[in-house]
């Protein structure tokens, strides 16, 4: 269950991002922000190995105190982190990973809304909104 | 992803992806170009309908059909032949009037529509207005009647 799923663009600006509402919503864009930097030095330390061997799944970014922070990124350059309470222990890697799975696969089919602008933030897409929902926390 | 669709008895196979992304292209073309989605619907239907008064040559030249003698006949080769030679799909009919000369095709799962979600901006817009065309088009050929569709 995540705490904060955020989309963003190849030119590293959010095109969807949505936290639990209960929080402080800037602490997680913050968080996320600063995550990009270490996507961005993972993308560039596997680059110099095969480039087609570069899995899409980047794993934990960078653990805080409250917080673990985890990265996936496309070929096109799109990147989905996601941000996890440290304190779920029951969440395993595969479940992280097939998160991603579903996040890519509602990314692509919003892409493929002919209604939709690629670079534009995704605002319309009920089906997208549905699916980052079902993977956030449940807050009452 | 992608899925196969046969198309005709010659079964060339082609992406039905290139095909929805190509209808979803014309259509928001279309919505760029007139603004209104009361004129995108008549100029869809008058793309289907120049469509339909050809498509029905080649229907009936492929399907060998032949003359259907009530409505519910044509409604039954309109659903379960046409709709299947050319987009795979067989759309249910409900809804008949109680003359009999009104009945509503379902489409389950439209290729046109995969990935579409309607702006809220566009929400008087019928999408697939381009088949409602066709029919239209096809039925004026063979049988010189007066089709409305209401999509």
């Amino acid at each position: 269950m995540a705490v904060c799923v955020a989309v963003i663009a190849k030119e590293n600006y959010p095109l969807y991002i949505r936290s639990v509402p209960t929080e402080n919503e800037l602490k997680f864009h913050y968080m996320v922000h600063t995550s990009l930097d270490v996507v961005d030095e993972k993308i560039s330390a596997m680059g110099k190995a095969l480039v087609d061997q570069r899995e899409l799944y980047l794993g934990l970014l960078y653990p805080t105190e409250d917080y673990k922070v985890y990265g996936y990124v496309t070929n096109s350059k799109v990147k989905f982190v996601m941000v996890v309470d440290a304190s779920n222990t029951a969440l395993r890697d595969n479940e992280i990973r097939s998160m991603f799975r579903k996040l890519h696969n509602s990314y692509t089919d919003v892409m493929c809304n002919p209604f939709y602008d690629p670079g534009d933030r995704i605002q319309s897409s009920r089906a997208f909104d549905g699916m980052v929902t079902s993977m956030m926390i449940q807050v009452c | 992803m992608s899925r196969q669709a046969n198309r005709g008895t010659e079964s060339k196979k082609m992406s039905s992806e290139l095909f929805t992304l190509t209808y979803g292209a014309l259509v928001t073309q279309l919505c760029r170009d007139y603004e209104n989605d009361e004129d995108v619907n008549k100029q869809l239907d008058k793309m289907g309908y120049n469509i339909g008064v050809r498509l029905i040559e080649d229907f009936l030249a492929r399907s060998n059909v032949g003359r259907c003698h009530d409505f519910r006949e044509t409604a039954d080769v309109i659903a379960k032949v046409a709709f299947k030679m050319y987009l795979g799909i067989t759309p249910s009919i409900t809804n008949w009037s109680p003359a009999g000369d009104e009945f509503s095709l379902i489409l389950e799962n439209n290729p046109l529509v995969d990935f579409v979600e309607l702006p809220d901006n566009h929400s008087s817009l019928i999408y697939s207005n381009l088949l409602c065309g066709v029919l239209r088009g096809a039925l004026e050929m063979i049988r010189k009647l007066r089709y409305t569709a209401n999509a």
